[in-house]
């Protein structure tokens, strides 16, 4: 930590701001249970003891948006179903992430070339920070998709740098 | 117009339903107005998405209206446009907690048109496969009751014994959820060594898991009282609507595909007295209520357990897939083959011109021909039973919207 | 019954609309199980299907307490008719009867069976909104799996597929 480091007395730890919120956020990961279609199979068995999203800090499953940091989009998401994933987007309170979980929700899918309802990737829809392949993904892609969220969450900033000026 | 009138008889009553005992039950006297609750697309207890408009009146349900298409995929209009064989893996993902009968009922469409003669074998495996999909189905349907109900625990216990048939799968075909395994003609590859021996050891295990299920959840206080004289359906509203699986003999009505209508080995497997067909008997309730409906699955999964081991008895070596080419090309005709789906009756018409592609596939999915009665149980039932009501109907909504 | 004895039937009471039948095919006789549905089915005049649908559902030998399955088929692009696929179940009798119906694509009009099976009220929505089928009398005749909003009949052979939706993009 440089300049503090060992400027106090023990038991006093030293940390960036970042860092330090960056943790808090990235090891208690709220994610919505907002199960689409066969993908949220997977993602209950990874909340279920075998594979254990708790180990991450992201077990607890809200059903509200408005409790909840991560979403899931385990699943197609079809022109009904986006204007109320938006919605729900929209109802998370910031930071939010999103992981797009599976082939359908990644591009569409199998989906991709017949499915006229289908919308060809939740991207179209909302932002999303990872994308997981797999039709449907198994629960350690998930688990894996989970930490890559965490690696990038870790890489964030909370301190705004001044604009630029030209 | 119905719930109108019949929330402006309450209401001039003053009174709000009459109990199966005859006796009335009062509602407070506070004037109340219709309130309309939207229950879901995003919602725990619908199972998937599916949004319900609920009109009620304080705390009684006066109207409910399923609105379905959260989750439309297409597969018919797929069916039409992709080869016979490439048209496979889409079965998997319309009811995808029972994938394997999901591929069976497709398969044995386009072998009835194709009048294929299917190596005993691949039928021994294809039974086996469908019975332990069977079980993975009703522990999840169980499960996920449970956790409606609010108990947490036996949603995980019942993912434990899921996990393991979800293993035994992977070790015969390589995928968790989506299998295809079940081919046009048979089975894609046999079974690996010792397979056979796991899926024994595995009912030995279920069996005693099986018993703890019920002493946790089937006979729990908190549990009857939530399930027992809730949603009641008729024998007669049963057929009306067209329900079939549990939901049907759950209201008493013995019906079951596998053994009134046999297709595969089950003739053989029921003239050995290898399954029984369990019904709802009204043990706690109502005959037909949501309690029923859970009990004839959870004796279901017994019922499964025999006939897997009737198959692991009488499994000897051979062929596992009929000679058919890899481009196929059916015969002109059309077929509605129906095979009992852990949900009911899964219907797969299809029709052909004789070429590579199907002119049509029609899915006849139980799960949304289920679905349908809610609007006719929901009026009159508590808020609060509304979710007990849904989740005894077990739908996947991957099937309902296809 | 098997379909045979099915189809004497309804021509003994004289079913209304029953216009014949489809031969049985040879392609699958030996190998056919009790189970299925099967090839054969009476084609039914449009107009009079819920009172051919009532009379199977209440006449004693036939008792077809449950439709299975109500669809509609698109041939081809040249045809000139829908076909609207009925599959009855006999649930006492352990029997199957697949019925069928010719609709001109130009007017596809047909009275609701809702009123003899309840359940036949949700595919008849499906019908409606996959090939542009209007049934006439239907109670509550909304699209049930498309947006309300939807333009077109996605399963007709003629069927273009949507560039965009609603800002959504389908390219």
């Amino acid at each position: 930590m440089g300049f503090l480091e060992k400027q106090f007395q023990e038991n006093v730890l030293t940390t960036k701001v970042d860092w330090l919120l960056n943790w808090c956020r990235l090891s208690s990961i709220w994610p919505m249970t907002f199960g689409l279609a066969c993908c949220a199979i997977e993602m209950m068995a990874v909340g279920c003891a075998h594979h254990d999203i708790d180990r991450f800090g992201a077990g607890a499953f809200r059903a509200s948006p408005r409790q909840a940091d991560l979403m899931i989009v385990a699943g197609t998401v079809n022109f009904k179903m986006a204007e109320r994933i938006k919605r729900l987007y929209d109802q998370m309170p910031a930071p939010k992430y999103v992981i797009a979980m599976g082939a359908c929700a990644t591009g569409g899918g199998p989906y991709y070339k017949y499915g006229y309802t289908v919308v060809k990737g939740v991207d179209r829809v909302i932002p999303v920070d990872v994308y997981i392949a797999g039709c449907p993904p198994r629960p350690e892609a998930l688990l894996e998709g989970l930490m890559k969220l965490q690696e990038k969450i870790q890489t964030s900033s909370v301190i705004r740098k001044p604009a630029r000026t030209a | 117009m119905e719930t109108q009138e019949h929330t402006a008889t309450i209401a001039e009553s003053g009174e709000s339903r009459v109990l199966e005992s005859g006796e009335r039950e009062y509602m407070l006297d506070v004037r109340t107005q219709d309130m309309e609750l939207n229950m879901g697309p995003q919602h725990p207890a619908t199972h998937g998405v599916m949004r319900i408009l609920v009109r009620a009146d304080g705390e009684l349900i006066t109207g409910a209206q399923p609105h379905l298409g959260y989750l439309h995929r297409c597969a018919e209009k797929i069916g039409e446009n992709v080869e016979w064989l490439m048209y496979l893996p889409y079965t998997d993902r319309y009811d995808y907690l029972a994938a394997m009968n999901n591929n069976l009922g497709y398969s044995m469409a386009v072998e009835a048109l194709m009048g294929i003669e299917i190596p005993r074998r691949a039928m021994m495996i294809r039974t086996i496969c469908a019975e332990l999909n069977r079980i993975g189905s009703h522990l999840i349907a169980f499960g996920t009751y449970g956790l409606d109900l609010g108990a947490f625990t036996p949603f995980l216990y019942m993912f434990r014994e899921r996990e393991w048939m979800m293993a035994l799968f992977e070790k015969i075909c390589g995928a968790r959820l989506t299998y295809s395994y079940i081919r046009i003609g048979g089975v894609f590859n046999d079974a690996p060594p010792g397979w056979l021996s796991e899926v024994e050891r595995f009912c030995d295990t279920f069996e005693e898991k099986w018993k703890e299920y019920c002493d946790l959840l089937m006979v729990n206080q908190i549990f009857v009282k939530r399930t027992a004289d809730i949603g009641v359906i008729s024998p007669e509203m049963a057929l009306d609507f067209g329900l079939t699986g549990p939901m049907l003999r759950g209201s008493g009505v013995d019906w079951d595909l596998r053994r009134d209508m046999p297709y595969e080995l089950y003739e053989e497997i029921h003239a050995d007295g290898a399954f029984d067909v369990p019904l709802g008997t009204g043990e706690r309730g109502t005959v037909g209520d949501c309690w029923d409906r859970v009990y004839v699955r959870v004796q279901e999964m017994m019922e499964s357990i025999k006939i897997v081991r009737w198959c692991l008895g009488a499994i000897e070596p051979g062929e596992v897939i009929a000679d058919i080419p890899k481009t196929l090309r059916v015969p002109p005709g059309e077929a509605y083959v129906g095979i009992e789906n852990p949900r009911g009756e899964l219907g797969h018409y299809v029709v052909s011109d004789g070429g590579k592609v199907a002119v049509r596939v029609r899915v006849r999915g139980p799960s949304f021909v289920n679905l349908a009665v809610l609007e006719e149980l929901m009026p009159g039932a508590l808020v609060a039973d509304s979710i007990a009501i849904i989740g005894s109907t077990d739908i996947v909504v991957g099937e309902t919207d296809r | 019954m098997d379909f045979q004895g099915i189809y004497d039937r309804l021509r003994a009471i004289e079913a209304p609309g029953l216009e014949g039948c489809d031969e049985p095919r040879p392609a699958n006789a030996e190998t056919k199980d009790k189970g299925r549905g099967g090839d054969p089915f009476c084609l039914v005049t449009p107009a009079l299907l819920p009172a051919f649908l009532e009379v199977c559902r209440d006449d004693p030998h036939l008792s077809f307490e449950m439709a299975a399955d109500m669809t509609a088929t698109d041939p081809g692009k040249d045809e000139e008719h829908l076909w609207v696929n009925v599959q009855l179940l006999s649930v006492s009798k352990k029997h199957r009867l697949a019925v069928k119906a010719l609709l001109p694509k130009a007017s596809p009009v047909l009275p609701t069976t809702s009123g003899v099976y309840r359940t036949n009220q949700w595919h008849e929505r499906e019908c409606g909104e996959m090939f542009g089928i209007t049934f006439e009398g239907h109670p509550d005749p909304r699209n049930i799996l498309l947006p309300d909003d939807w333009v077109g009949a996605p399963l007709r052979k003629d069927y273009e597929f949507p560039r965009e939706y609603h800002g959504i993009s389908c390219e």
